[in-house]
């Protein structure tokens, strides 16, 4: 038994590497004094430490899959590929946190340990193999990501958008495990790999009991992913929250829910004919809403971080359509739209954050006529918009082209008319900015200052790989395509 | 020989860096670098027209490089007659442009890093074989035209540059969609995104599920096709973001948008939209021709009713275009022929009434033949300014199409061929020449004759660098008008191996 346990263990390094991290990073910031030298010690410390898990991560991708821990936790080439994204995501915004002064400066650290906590839940959300676990995961990864919201205590709107938060995932939560307990109820099992069998066989009353509660169970991740209808929560707290924790938020949670997404469609709904056409069916159209309403919504919005949120939801819209065709290309599809996505905010972010900082704002003005004012943050900014609206060279549009392949090759030609559709009304408020950024005229055309060479670096190493997937994807296209579901 | 479109298609990427490296400072050493290296290109497009194979309709000088192997996708180029004038002409209107864009004065060095990447896209649309990559430079095309337009533009240019980005997206989106539709109807082959394999009505027989309904896959997804390069054309009712782009455009990006740019649109159709579905492109073609007439007349109409002279020019092109339209729509030899023509003579002779527009503009700072207060922009130019007169004769008369210029002989092939097919159309399209020597004559006469207006006397006329870059046009427009052998050998084969395609359904 203790035997098992340490071979489990083995495969389990990456996470107990986090933990310790974690637990390490609050004795260290409550041993610390208060001043800045040791302070960013603290932070290359977590850096280095995250760094160093993709280590065994990658060693995780290059052995056989396993349900370890009596097959409550599986680790697969699925899981470990969301794994190794999210850490790079945390990095990210860590970095960001550190160069923000969006945070109080005495609050700094707290951030990086509650990101890293948030990591934690992530990483078991992504290779939860059965519902309890998945339930653990999504509380571990929504109570830290409560207070993260909250984080400017003393400001009202941190401090709504922190309850907003709690009131909408609680709400959430309870009505996925309602939708976990009737599942129990029929099925007599929270196991993922015996549920897989079982579903094949379902008929009658029971069958309509788990269309039901499938629907029900939807809504906790579909909250995660802050997907139509439960996308109302995400604005509100993108804008009130820090920028670096809106940039964590974007990326960690929502790729976590993703994974889990995945691995739920495709054990549960896979095998059988009835429970798959009604979870597709609702797939395509909380897609199809998804995008809709977050893009026809961000037209409107001045605030930048607003604006990104409802953009996102719009991602987010596509997102879903990979986990709606149900098979392995679907699959890689959103990985690499995850990846894309996940290095586009961070570019967008980082810059947001920098003219939030020295403007006191994040309204739209602060981004007029920027080109004049510091031309490397400007070209950086609309290469990424413009990748985000999905045009060529940059990877928004690989991505966005991967998605309408699998849709197509699907033939749900509809579905496809509605994202072409979408794409044309994302581009109008993306180039209504692009226009703002370029072609506005600042009321002083003096430069910004503070932007360190540093920061000039981290942003140039963010963009690169947005345009450089958008021309040489096939590796990374490859390495998304190895990304399968384990199951027994 | 064999990199010769390699070098073509990278030559301006080469020249942007240089430019780019240049320190912002010294802006003539930018023009220079720009117009050296677009002057390379056009010797390389000249050494291309050499050794071009007139005898066939194959593909020349093809490049083939795998590019993205999971999905067959192929950096893939190659040019037959059709693109072969489209080639020459892209790369003469660049230099032209090169030229007259000596006297921009903001942003020297973004400026022509811009203009040299739009050439190198330009190539790319006219060059690809591939579909994915097709898509990818006629999108990218967009990025240097919406800047180019929203920063060096007129007064309203920011809504004209988004006004263009969006139109033009909102059609390709949907090629988008119909590119990848085709890639999974041929069984995601080897050839799946080569445009040359999927021609020739292959997907005749295919059907699409719909809601139940059993649609055919041609009828469906020529429609998609069609709206991304109507909207490019523009065909009426896609029409309508063209004057605002024309006018708020400088001058050179107009001439490059109406020489170049729009004749992407019509080449789509002869290269894609038809070969690749020539079932649907025939049982459709009297709606096309229609919506060709509209556009001849419509255009014409609305050209005669503006007093600004850019936008009347920018209306003008939208009627040339229908006569474009009408030609492919025919399907005849004599009509494809005289319609590729009319997209090598609108591209030059266009290009000179919108340089012409550009130099007088410098000179008066308004483009008014009639100012809203009623009172002439203009007036006497022909007794105050011999030189520009004579010039701009010379366009408005090709643009016109009288016999002798250029413009005659492919409005007359194109009539010849469409009357075959479409005999009332015929008719009622001939009034487009009518209405288009009345709007043009109309405004020579505002412009150029009557009393002369005191402030005309003051704009000098035009200087040794604007006459030596219109006089390769005006050779153009002369010299095709009467001996258009050179251009119609070129594109013989390969016009005739497209009828030859559509004669069969």
């Amino acid at each position: 038994m203790i035997q098992q346990l340490f071979g489990f263990l083995s495969y389990y390094i990456p996470e107990v590497m986090v933990i310790v991290l974690m637990t390490t990073l609050l004795v260290a910031e409550a041993a610390v004094k208060d001043e800045h030298g040791s302070r960013k010690n603290i932070y290359t410390y977590a850096l280095v430490v995250l760094g160093l898990t993709l280590i065994p991560l990658f060693q995780n991708l290059g052995k056989a899959p396993a349900h370890i821990f009596f097959n409550a936790v599986t680790i697969d080439s699925l899981s470990t590929i969301t794994k190794i994204i999210m850490v790079i995501g945390t990095m990210g915004s860590i970095l960001l946190s550190y160069t923000s002064k969006d945070i109080y400066s005495n609050l700094k650290s707290e951030f990086a340990i509650m990101a890293v906590g948030v990591l934690v839940g992530g990483m078991l959300l992504a290779s939860a193999n059965n519902f309890l676990t998945m339930y653990v995961g999504i509380e571990t990864l929504s109570i830290l990501s409560f207070v993260l919201a909250a984080l400017k205590r003393d400001e009202s709107t941190s401090a709504e958008a922190g309850l907003k938060y709690v009131l909408y995932g609680g709400l959430s939560a309870g009505v996925a495990l309602y939708g976990i307990s009737h599942i129990y109820g029929a099925l007599g099992t929270i196991q993922f790999t015996e549920v897989f069998e079982k579903v094949a066989v379902l008929e009658g009353t029971k069958l309509t009991i788990v269309v039901v509660a499938s629907i029900l169970f939807f809504g906790g991740l579909a909250y995660k992913i802050s997907a139509f209808p439960f996308h109302m929560w995400s604005p509100d707290v993108y804008q009130g929250s820090p920028i670096s924790v809106t940039t964590f938020f974007s990326i960690v949670p929502k790729l976590a829910a993703f994974s889990a997404l995945v691995r739920v469609s495709m054990v549960f709904f896979n095998n059988n004919t009835v429970l798959t056409n009604a979870w597709v069916g609702l797939l395509l159209v909380v897609a199809a809403m998804t995008m809709t309403v977050g893009n026809v919504t961000a037209i409107g919005q001045n605030s930048v971080k607003r604006l990104l949120a409802f953009s996102s939801i719009g991602h987010v819209g596509l997102m879903i359509l990979g986990v709606a065709v149900l098979n392995e290309e679907g699959i890689r599809a959103l990985i690499f739209y995850g990846i894309v996505y996940m290095f586009m905010t961070l570019c967008a972010f980082y810059i947001t954050s920098h003219l939030n900082d020295t403007y006191g704002t994040d309204n739209y003005d602060i981004f007029r006529g920027l080109i004049y004012r510091h031309p490397l943050m400007a070209v950086i900014m609309v290469g990424t918009l413009l990748s985000l609206a999905g045009i060529p060279p940059f990877s928004g549009f690989v991505a966005k082209f991967n998605i309408f392949n699998i849709i197509i090759e699907k033939r749900y030609y509809g579905i496809a008319v509605v994202a072409a559709i979408n794409s044309v009304i994302s581009l109008y408020y993306y180039l209504r900015f692009a226009k703002i950024i370029i072609f506005g005229k600042a009321d002083g055309n003096e430069a910004i200052a503070g932007f360190s060479s540093f920061n000039q670096a981290v942003i140039v190493a963010f963009f690169i790989p947005v345009l450089f997937l958008g021309i040489f994807w096939e590796k990374i296209f490859a390495f998304a395509g190895s990304a399968t579901v384990f199951l027994k | 020989m064999n990199g010769i479109l390699n070098w073509i298609l990278w030559m301006p990427i080469i020249g942007m860096v240089a430019v780019l490296l240049t320190p912002k400072a010294k802006e003539n050493v930018i023009r220079m670098i720009s117009l050296v290296n677009t002057a390379i290109t056009l010797v390389l497009s000249v050494i291309l027209y050499l050794n071009f194979d007139n005898s066939t309709a194959d593909m020349q000088f093809v490049v083939k490089i795998p590019w993205i192997e999971h999905f067959h996708i192929n950096y893939y180029l190659g040019i037959d007659g059709i693109t072969m004038l489209m080639t020459f002409l892209n790369a003469l209107l660049f230099f032209i442009c090169t030229l007259s864009s000596w006297t921009v004065d903001k942003s020297v060095k973004a400026y022509f890093a811009l203009l040299l990447m739009l050439q190198s896209t330009v190539f790319g649309v006219f060059f690809a074989l591939d579909f994915f990559l097709f898509y990818v430079y006629w999108e990218v095309m967009l990025i240097p035209m919406f800047f180019l337009i929203g920063i060096w533009g007129g007064e309203n240019r920011e809504y004209a540059a988004v006004k263009f980005f969006l139109y033009t997206f909102f059609g390709s989106i949907f090629m988008l969609v119909g590119i990848v539709a085709l890639y999974y109807a041929t069984g995601k082959g080897p050839e799946s995104f080569s445009i040359l394999a999927l021609q020739g009505g292959r997907f005749v027989n295919e059907v699409v599920n719909i809601f139940g309904y059993e649609i055919s896959f041609e009828k469906i997804f020529f429609w998609f096709m069609f709206l991304g390069f109507a909207i490019k054309v523009p065909v009426f009712p896609f029409h309508t973001w063209l004057p605002h782009a024309h006018v708020q455009a400088p001058t050179a990006v107009s001439v490059i948008l109406a020489g170049v740019l729009l004749k992407m649109g019509t080449y789509g159709f002869l290269r894609i939209a038809f070969p690749i579905f020539p079932a649907a492109a025939v049982e459709y073609s009297t709606l096309i021709a229609v919506l060709g007439l509209i556009s001849v007349l419509y255009g014409a109409f609305c050209a005669m009713a503006q007093d600004d002279v850019k936008k009347l020019i920018a209306y003008s092109s939208v009627s040339h275009m229908g006569f474009v339209m009408l030609g492919i729509s025919a399907m005849t030899t004599q009509g494809v022929n005289g319609a590729v023509l009319q997209m090598f003579n609108h591209g030059t002779s266009t290009a000179m009434m919108f340089l012409l527009i550009g130099i007088i503009y410098e000179r008066s700072h308004h483009r008014w033949i009639v100012r809203p207060d009623g009172t002439r922009g203009y007036g006497g130019l022909y007794t105050t300014h011999p030189k520009f007169t004579t010039v701009f004769i010379i366009g408005m008369f090709a643009s016109m199409g009288l016999p002798g210029l250029s413009g005659f002989i492919s409005e007359a092939l194109i009539f010849l061929g469409i009357y075959q097919k479409f005999t009332t159309i015929t008719v009622i399209a001939v009034l487009g020449l009518l209405l288009g020597a009345a709007y043009l004559l109309w405004m020579f006469k505002r412009m150029f004759f009557g009393p002369v207006n005191p402030e005309c006397e003051k704009y000098s006329d035009m200087n040794a660098r604007e006459i030596f870059y219109m006089v390769p046009l005006c050779i153009c427009v002369i010299l095709f008008g009467i001996y258009p052998s050179p251009l119609l050998n070129v594109m013989k084969a390969s016009v005739g191996q497209l009828v030859e395609l559509l004669a069969k359904f």
